[in-house]
């Protein structure tokens, strides 16, 4: 289902309580090489949390004993820091606002596809890495320098559009790593909504154009059916 | 139900209106007790002082000129013409020595310093009598154990007295009569508005939503009540609308693809596939549920959001965020064959929820790249609205929408039959229009005047300025 992913091997906690959508989890996870553990009420996720030292937590939104919200609170309040993956059926805005006021790094609403869920807890697990204070990014031979917001590959320099810019930023940041379409549209663009039309799929030729045409071997590939991933 | 006192008798205004009734009783009674007293009061003072008056001067007889001069003092003036006293001396033994009457008319045991009043049959000269009051008092004599009475008439006093009397005993129970008379008129009308905003509460839960509490414009505490339970009701029906509908478009909606899902895996089952038939007839599986997923979330989506469980409202930049569409949906025109035009005019802003706001732009600009076939145009306009709003224009030189649909396209789960191959579950108009009403905005669909048969549709969203 997915294209083989290159990440490193994470420890991740599912807490979740529905045991169909658990297994499925752990299923989509154990694939892209991820050891899993599961824990199904918010009790005793928070014990396991709190007792094992995870890369990485996936949390429902509703669970019995104790409700993920909560959970996540006081994990973090007992200085908890594992990266955490909010899963809820309730996609609407302001539950999105509340899982990550409540200490998560990021939310994925019910439905998703498993590609999707696998990206976004590979993001996690690379958050820490990602948004470390450097000041310049390297993948293959292509260059990015934060101060200068010079772009060079193999030393030749290439210009970017401001959002061709962050666009490249935010995949360099991640690079080696699937990102999703919706992904890119919630940190790039930074939409909590869906436009619809393919237009992430037209930014992200324009900046192919640039960044790959002139060379023999392509950075930017399309993962089908997930999303996409440079090079690292 | 039970049986009893009318329901009026039971209302907190009847007993309220009992309340003031009783207070205004009781002080109507202190007046008017008051008053009985300070009138009899002054009338038994001014008796008291004319006959004290008389007895200074028989006194004076007594002393000076002993039983004799009295009897002479008093008969003396018993002829007085003009007189208004009464008389009646007698001696230790009870016997009669002058005086207007036959015997002591009053018993002597209640000969003190205290006037009596009493009434007396006066004999007239034809024989006849007729019965005066009089106002009197007695004095034993000293050192002779004899007895003078001295009384005046006092009809006119004891009229006084007796009108005063008959007034308190008729106008007290006319007052609280009418005091509970109006107490009643009162608490009937309150208690009436209350029943109409029971009538009101059993009709819709009944289910007739539709009803509403009369308003009678007054402005008083009920109307201000029936005015919130009618917003309430308001409220209360749109969300079982909401509820209705998303039932309805569920059903409408999903079944088909549901039932096409069945279908697909029935065959499926009923013969033997190789490797190969299998997944893709699992993958097209997979690609119609995701479908299904996505009409199901945007019918969820636009209930909560007419609902009024979406979105908050916060100050933002309209025009910042149409640079940014207009920037993402460029290429994507362009991708599609299609000229791309955008004006937005800077630094207009709104109250309104950004996601909601960027969906609405999107739908409508997505609609447009769907619709217009290649080699057409699409220009987005943000501009002053008249009456302090904003527009946000989309215009496509598609093939539009004809006038007597346009209100069937915002409609959820309608689109015009023509469109029925395009993807796209028919609820971006739908969301746009919910977004602006929410918004307090509106959407308005036009003819985008281009040629006949092509003549594109041009929509205007709506919002007022913040």
């Amino acid at each position: 289902m997915l294209d083989t992913v290159v990440g490193d091997s994470m420890r991740v906690l599912v807490i979740e309580d529905d045991a169909e959508m658990a297994s499925f989890i752990q299923k989509v996870l154990s694939e892209a090489g991820h050891d899993v553990d599961t824990a199904i009420d918010g009790e005793r996720g928070l014990e396991m949390a709190r007792s094992v030292d995870f890369d990485a937590l996936v949390v429902d939104r509703m669970l019995p004993e104790k409700d993920g919200l909560t959970l996540l609170k006081e994990y973090r309040e007992a200085g908890g820091t594992a990266p955490a993956l909010f899963l809820s059926a309730l996609g609407d805005v302001q539950n999105r606002v509340q899982g990550l006021k409540a200490g998560a790094d990021d939310y994925l609403s019910k439905p998703f596809a498993p590609s999707e869920l696998a990206a976004r807890v590979e993001a996690l697990g690379r958050r820490q890495m990602g948004e470390q204070q450097v000041t310049s990014l390297k993948a293959g031979d292509l260059e990015m320098n934060l101060l200068t917001r010079k772009v060079t590959r193999a030393g030749q320099k290439i210009d970017l559009q401001p959002r061709e810019f962050r666009l490249l930023e935010y995949l360099m940041r991640h690079a080696g790593q699937v990102v999703t379409r919706t992904m890119l549209l919630e940190k790039v663009w930074d939409y909590n909504f869906d436009p619809q039309t393919n237009v992430i799929d037209v930014h992200i030729s324009r900046l192919r154009a640039k960044i790959d045409k002139e060379f023999d071997e392509p950075l930017l590939h399309t993962v089908r059916g997930a999303g996409y991933r440079l090079q690292g | 139900m039970k049986i009893g006192l009318p329901t009026f008798l039971r209302t907190t205004t009847f007993k309220l209106a009992l309340l003031y009734s009783a207070m205004f009783a009781a002080f109507s009674a202190v007046l008017m007790v008051y008053l009985y007293y300070s009138t009899v009061y002054y009338i038994r003072a001014e008796a008291e002082r004319r006959l004290d008056l008389e007895f200074e001067q028989l006194g004076n007889a007594y002393f000076t000129g002993g039983m004799e001069r009295l009897s002479q003092s008093v008969l003396e003036r018993m002829t007085r013409t003009g007189s208004t006293y009464f008389y009646y001396l007698e001696d230790s033994s009870g016997g009669k020595i002058a005086g207007h009457f036959q015997l002591m008319p009053v018993p002597l045991t209640e000969a003190s310093s205290r006037t009596v009043y009493f009434d007396f049959n006066q004999p007239l000269p034809d024989g006849s009598f007729v019965v005066r009051s009089a106002a009197g008092k007695i004095v034993r004599l000293r050192d002779n154990g004899g007895a003078l009475l001295v009384a005046f008439d006092a009809a006119q006093q004891t009229a006084i007295v007796r009108r005063i009397q008959r007034a308190i005993f008729i106008a007290a129970p006319i007052g609280i009569v009418l005091s509970l008379l109006g107490g009643v008129l009162i608490s009937r009308g309150a208690a009436r508005r209350a029943d109409e905003l029971a009538r009101t509460a059993e009709a819709v839960m009944g289910g007739e939503l539709g009803r509403r509490v009369p308003v009678r414009g007054s402005g008083d505490e009920f109307d201000r009540l029936g005015q919130r339970i009618n917003a309430m009701l308001d409220q209360i029906e749109k969300l079982v609308d909401a509820t209705r509908h998303t039932g309805n478009a569920i059903a409408h909606d999903l079944r088909s693809p549901l039932s096409r899902l069945r279908n697909r895996l029935e065959i499926a089952l009923s013969q033997p596939l190789s490797q190969e038939d299998a997944s893709a007839t699992l993958n097209e599986t997979v690609e119609e549920v995701d479908r299904v997923l996505t009409t199901f979330n945007a019918i969820l989506r636009l209930a909560r959001l007419e609902a009024g469980a979406e979105g908050e409202r916060v100050r933002m930049d309209v025009s910042e965020l149409a640079e940014e569409l207009a920037e993402l949906f460029d290429p994507a025109c362009e991708e599609a064959g299609l000229a791309f035009r955008s004006q937005i005019a800077r630094h207009l802003t709104i109250l309104g929820d950004r996601d909601l706001i960027g969906q609405a732009l999107s739908n409508l600009l997505d609609n447009a790249v769907k619709y217009t076939p290649a080699g057409g145009t699409i220009s987005f306009t943000v501009t002053r609205g008249p009456d302090g709003t904003i527009d946000v224009v989309v215009v496509d030189s598609g093939p539009g929408v004809p006038a007597d649909q346009r209100k069937r396209v915002v409609q959820r789960f309608q689109r015009m039959d023509s469109a029925r191959t395009q993807p796209g579950s028919g609820l971006g108009l739908s969301l746009v229009d919910s977004v602006a009403e929410m918004h307090g905005g509106q959407l308005i669909l036009q003819d985008a005047g281009g040629p006949e048969g092509q003549p594109g549709l041009k929509a205007v969203l709506r919002l007022p300025r913040a």
